[in-house]
């Protein structure tokens, strides 16, 4: 059933397309933006109001087992905000770990229409698939984890890059992953020892390897298959004060991965916010001492371009730490001085997770977290190049998605952060140059980091965070007027308008009015199927029985997600890998 | 007869916790004839699949169609204010979502067994947290073991021989390399398998525990004995535990039933913590039934609570020991109940039955149980992983597709498409 | 000890606490179905150990009843040498049940692990079947 959509008047935010703050007509068809609409197609005005794609968030823990232990352990983060049923949607919580049919309701009211959850054991992917039953309205993708895996690490010692490639394809294929996902490399898996790495040349226990390996050999397979998305990077030493200088080593490390295609960048550094943490001049490597990193990172980052990056932004108030970063969540309950609740799932081969969960409240007047705050701000604000930025809370660990509006206000409005500025310990001010900053993004710029950009970084850009022709028509509108609103000015205004949208429309259908979820859309995902040579796919079977075989407490067999589960959501992308030497 | 046999590998148990998924299932045309590597009690599931089945579904204890049971149970649920869904832990995911869709829309309770089995280590873990194991890891890695109030010889046959009495790639003798402890307040099965069985007096664990987690850090305490166990066993039990590589603590019933409950596993969580400090320890409950994890897991994504979930306002309430099962009945709240997968009347105390058996029950199961005979309501249920396809999670969170082997009896379909039915007709009743 | 020294001397009667929990006879038997003779062979006993068994006077398989505060049940003894004296184990299942009260702390959970009983032997008592405690279940709660 065709339905035919023309949007008018609406003051269009499209960065790709170089459209910014032009009052135009958007046609739709089928899902899809198209150059012309029939005469009989439906009108709606938008008139008055700011117009862009529809959100894409390249990084927003929705699913998996490591959040459900959050919402299991912690019922206290959902008690106060219920989310009625109405007749044409399902009931749910909505604190700061959201149910999944709220989840995909509140996504949808604040305009966003694509979320990837950026951390996938493989071997539970089973139950992801599930879970995307109940999370609707959204387009989806999972990132598998592969830097803790006695599976990879193998093919690491080995130095076998063929093989590392294939049994990413591998994986990719049986479980319906977007790309690759490397978390902590080495340390997570140290933490089946009760430690961790720190350094690119550390041991790994049991192993022959060390972390620099693994992070190359990873994004040199990823390079080397030609997967959309670069590998997506969560660096050792996670919240430790001092850690961008190991940070920009490990970047700087990563330069040896060539870049097949057009894009540039071969790795995508997540959450830079917990990963470039400076201290004062002369000062340790604590929380006492603990200063910015923002404006170096900006530097090191106008520098060097083979990398993208998102913010990790927290928002101060109640949030839940959950990272496959086991030991980094331990020492977060170390700090709490063992008041915390920890949780800790398994990291083996089988479950390669390794993760951890830790309720965390960010404190406006807490030093550490003041001066936490403002690096990826001052971060934002200083770099030239807005297309390899996307925003981001890291949700639930800086920051719940809900809280987006309040991040988009701080880079907007010079007030706004004057306001905050006030408000938290004043090592935010003597310990970053972030009260100089004059700077206010723009709409257009909002538009490139929040759409256009992490498209881009996903390798999705053909489809999405933009409204071209062929484009999904995915749109979030917006009830201000942008020639007539002054945002900065009045920050408010920005919570109040980027919480809700006036209308969000999902591939052409309208699932949102001013906040009210009136649609249940039925997700879908996006995966990638890399196709490898016929003797590199037989190796791999075989290879992959074997190991699994011995290595894991279930069958070989059992493994792969089944098709029951997948068919009526997935949308494959097949990609030719058959390159990569078996 | 030998032409038509068809061999099912890989195929997952679907008893317990364990959820093997190594079973060899021999079907001969409409005859499951064979199953290898399953423990005697998985043997009598699949062999006995077709034993004591509810044939037929009956209203009023008659025989009627599956049209006309739907009919009743629609019409009992309609005009209930307070009904109680119950059950789900031996049923696969899908069913489960269906129960919250429908507990949603008749603003209803719904409770899984977890309420009687492991609901206090939930209530422990919302205390402290959890810090978990898997099997494989615990298979590849852990060289001392120990089971507290766990028999998994009589709840998890083959948890002792099948993952942890096996070799992994790290710990190449199990029977050298991993020492297997019990800490149980009397003599069993599982006892005479341990390496070790230490008994401690009845309602002692957490005096037990507390005690092992001040000798963990070193305090030197003034007693002979804690718990009917003396001191200097206790802290060799202490110096084991801290010198391990990796241990890992199974737990079962024997904490989360005994006195104290979720206090006991909130002090073992804490001591499993302490010990992080020192070297690497997890733990992991024993969970009973075979979906009882996946209850808690969808449950969890669906209304953000494991169990004891009330949707009286329209949206999902939690709160144990007010909406769990055995309390709404023992206090005469509940004024129906639909129960799959589960035998309350065989399961709860006393008072609680007495009320089941005064109001009406709807009552889905494949098998005939004693609840069977207080339903107002019965309908047959196709059992999963034989003879429908679905998924459920094994106890360390490992979700497994759970295969169809064999056609369920005539006319009778897998619980999932019941509860379909169920709602669809609800709503049509709800629009009069 | 003491304590069962002195029932046997006044009444015949042993008190023990009462737990209960799976059994793989108890499992085998539920798979197969909860109105068979095998599951109620399997559910109503009450393992005892060698000092009741003695107190008691009875020998393994005679009918013994149990009483709590909360009520009262027929099942038969079997003798488990290994079990310590002092406590008494009946599988889950409906005999134990019928003794259990519903007092859950709040929690959810009955106490299954925590009851106070008392057992006394009585010879040649018969056993009520599975279908016939369904029954009464349902006119007593009437």
């Amino acid at each position: 059933m065709t339905e035919y959509l023309v949007l008018k008047n609406g003051t269009v935010f499209d960065p790709m397309n170089g459209i910014d703050g032009e009052v135009m007509d958007i046609c739709i068809s089928d899902g899809k933006i198209v150059e012309k609409g029939p005469s009989n197609a439906k009108v709606i005005d938008l008139k008055g109001s700011a117009v862009m794609p529809g959100g894409v968030d390249p990084h927003s823990h929705i699913i998996g087992s490591k959040l459900n232990v959050g919402r299991l352990t912690s019922p206290e983060s959902n008690r106060h905000y219920p989310y009625p049923a109405t007749n044409k949607t399902r009931s749910g919580v909505a604190g700061i770990i959201p149910s999944s049919f709220a989840t995909g309701y509140l996504y949808n009211a604040m305009g966003y229409t694509t979320v990837i959850e950026p951390a996938l054991p493989s071997v539970k992917a089973l139950g992801a698939w599930e879970e995307i039953e109940d999370i609707p309205g959204l387009d989806i993708g999972l990132l598998p984890m592969f830097s803790n895996s006695m599976i990879s690490f193998k093919y690491i010692q080995d130095d076998d890059l063929s093989g590392l490639a294939a049994y990413i394809a591998w994986t990719l294929k049986s479980v319906g992953g977007l790309g690759v996902k490397v978390v902590n490399p080495g340390g997570t898996y140290a933490w089946a020892y009760g430690k961790n790495v720190c350094g690119l040349e550390d041991a790994i226990p049991e192993w022959d390897i060390t972390p620099r390996m693994i992070m190359t050999s990873i994004s040199n397979a990823v390079a080397e298959l030609g997967l959309p998305h670069q590998m997506h990077f969560h660096p050792t030493n996670l919240g430790k004060p001092g850690n961008i200088e190991t940070t920009m080593q490990q970047l700087d490390a990563l330069k040896v991965t060539k870049a097949k295609g057009k894009k540039k960048q071969t790795v995508h550094l997540t959450h830079m916010g917990f990963d470039c943490l400076s201290v004062v001049d002369g000062g340790m490597a604590n929380w006492k001492d603990v200063a910015s990193g923002g404006l170096r990172f900006a530097e090191y980052y106008n520098k060097n371009e083979h990398f993208s990056t998102d913010l990790g932004q927290i928002t101060f108030g109640p949030s839940m730490t959950m990272t496959g970063d086991g030991p980094f969540q331990h020492s977060l309950y170390q700090m709490s001085g063992g008041k915390a609740k920890w949780s800790n799932l398994p990291v083996d081969v089988e479950l390669p997770g390794g993760a951890g969960i830790v309720p965390f409240t960010f404190e406006p007047k807490s030093p550490a977290n003041a001066v936490q705050w403002t690096g990826p701000l001052e971060f934002a604000l200083s770099i030239k190049d807005l297309w390899r930025l996307f925003l981001s809370t890291d949700h639930p660990n800086g920051g719940p998605f809900l809280k987006y509006p309040l991040l988009i206000s701080w880079l907007m409005s010079k007030k706004q952060r004057e306001t905050w500025l006030e408000m938290v310990h004043k090592y935010a001010i003597e310990r970053s140059t972030l009260s100089e900053i004059e700077r206010e993004y723009t709409l257009n710029e909002i538009a490139i980091t929040t759409r256009a950009a992490p498209a881009k970084i996903l390798g999705m850009e053909k489809t999405k965070g933009h409204l071209g022709i062929g484009a999904d028509a995915d749109i979030a509108v917006y009830d201000f007027n942008p020639e007539k609103t002054d945002l900065a000015k009045n920050p408010d205004l920005i919570l109040k308008y980027f919480t809700q949208t006036k209308f969000t429309f999902k591939g052409g259908q309208q699932v949102s009015k001013k906040g009210v979820v009136a649609k249940h859309l039925s997700s879908r995902v996006h995966s990638i199927h890399p196709e490898l040579n016929e003797d590199l796919s037989q190796r791999i079977d075989r290879e992959l029985e074997e190991m699994m075989g011995k290595w894991f407490s279930h069958s070989f067999s059992n493994y792969p997600v089944p098709m029951r589960y997948r068919e009526h959501l997935e949308m494959p992308k097949i990609i030719d890998s058959t390159s990569v030497q078996a | 007869m030998t032409e038509d046999i068809t061999i099912h590998k890989d195929v997952p148990c679907t008893f317990c916790g364990c959820l093997c998924d190594d079973i060899v299932v021999e079907v001969d045309g409409n005859h499951i004839i064979k199953n290898t590597n399953g423990c005697a009690i998985s043997k009598e599931r699949f062999l006995g699949h077709t034993e004591n089945r509810c044939q037929q579904p009956t209203v009023d204890g008659k025989t009627t169609t599956l049209e006309k049971s739907i009919e009743r149970a629609v019409k009992i649920i309609a005009s209930s204010k307070r009904l109680l869904i119950y059950g789900l832990s031996s049923t696969e995911n899908d069913a489960q979502r269906e129960a919250y869709r429908l507990a949603e829309l008749a603003r209803a309770v719904v409770d899984n067994t977890t309420s009687v089995c492991h609901g206090p280590t939930i209530l422990g873990a919302q205390e402290s947290g959890e810090p978990t194991a898997g099997l494989a890891e615990v298979r590849n890695r852990s060289d001392l073991v120990i089971y507290w109030g766990a028999n998994p010889a009589a709840a998890h046959p083959r948890h002792i021989p099948h993952y942890i009495r096996q070799p992994g790639e790290y710990i190449h003798d199990p029977k050298q390399d991993r020492k297997i402890w019990l800490v149980d307040i009397r003599a069993t099965t599982t006892s005479r398998m341990a390496d070790r069985f230490f008994r401690i007096e009845p309602g002692t664990d957490l005096d037990v525990l507390q005690t092992l987690r001040a000798l963990i850090r070193g305090h030197k305490l003034d007693v002979e004995e804690v718990g009917g166990v003396n001191i200097v066993e206790l802290e060799e039990i202490a110096t084991a535990m801290k010198s391990a590589k990796y241990g890992v603590l199974f737990f079962g019933l024997g904490l989360t039933q005994s006195r104290g409950r979720h206090r006991n596993i909130d002090a073992a969580i804490r001591l499993i913590q302490d010990l992080n400090a020192y070297t690497k320890w997890n733990m992991l409950p024993m969970r009973g039934h075979y979906n009882v994890s996946g209850a808690n897991k969808t449950s969890t994504w669906v209304t953000g609570y494991p169990y004891a979930v009330d949707f009286a306002r329209g949206y999902p309430r939690y709160q144990p020991g007010e909406y769990t099962a055995v309390d709404m009945l023992a206090r005469g709240e509940a004024d129906a109940l639909l129960n799959i997968a589960a035998d309350p009347v065989a399961h709860f105390p006393r008072a609680s039955v007495a009320h089941i058996k005064k109001i009406p029950v709807i009552n889905i199961d494949p098998k005939i149980n004693m609840t069977s005979t207080a339903a107002e309501v019965n309908i047959p249920a196709a059992i999963a992983g034989i003879e429908c396809d679905g998924a459920a999670t094994r106890m360390d969170g490992l979700p497994l597709y759970l295969r169809k082997v064999i056609e369920p009896p005539k006319g009778v379909i897998p619980d999932r498409d019941i509860l379909r039915m169920i709602i669809n007709s609800l709503k049509k009743e709800m629009k009069k | 000890m003491k304590q069962i020294e002195e029932s046997t001397m006044s009444s015949g009667s042993v008190n023990v606490l009462l737990i209960s929990g799976r059994t793989l006879g108890q499992g085998r038997a539920m798979e197969k179905g909860k109105l068979t003779s095998d599951y109620e062979k399997a559910v109503a006993i009450c393992e005892l150990d060698t000092t009741a068994m003695e107190a008691l006077g009875i020998d393994d398989g005679e009918t013994v009843v149990v009483q709590t505060e909360y009520g009262r049940t027929i099942v038969r003894a079997k003798h488990d040498k290994q079990l310590t004296p002092g406590i008494a184990f009946i599988p889950c299942g409906p005999y134990f049940n019928l003794l259990l009260d519903a007092y859950t702390q709040h929690t959810g959970m009955p106490g299954f692990k925590s009851l106070s009983a008392s057992i006394t032997a009585a010879p040649g008592a018969s056993i009520t079947s599975v279908e016939e405690l369904s029954k009464i279940l349902k006119e007593g709660a009437k």
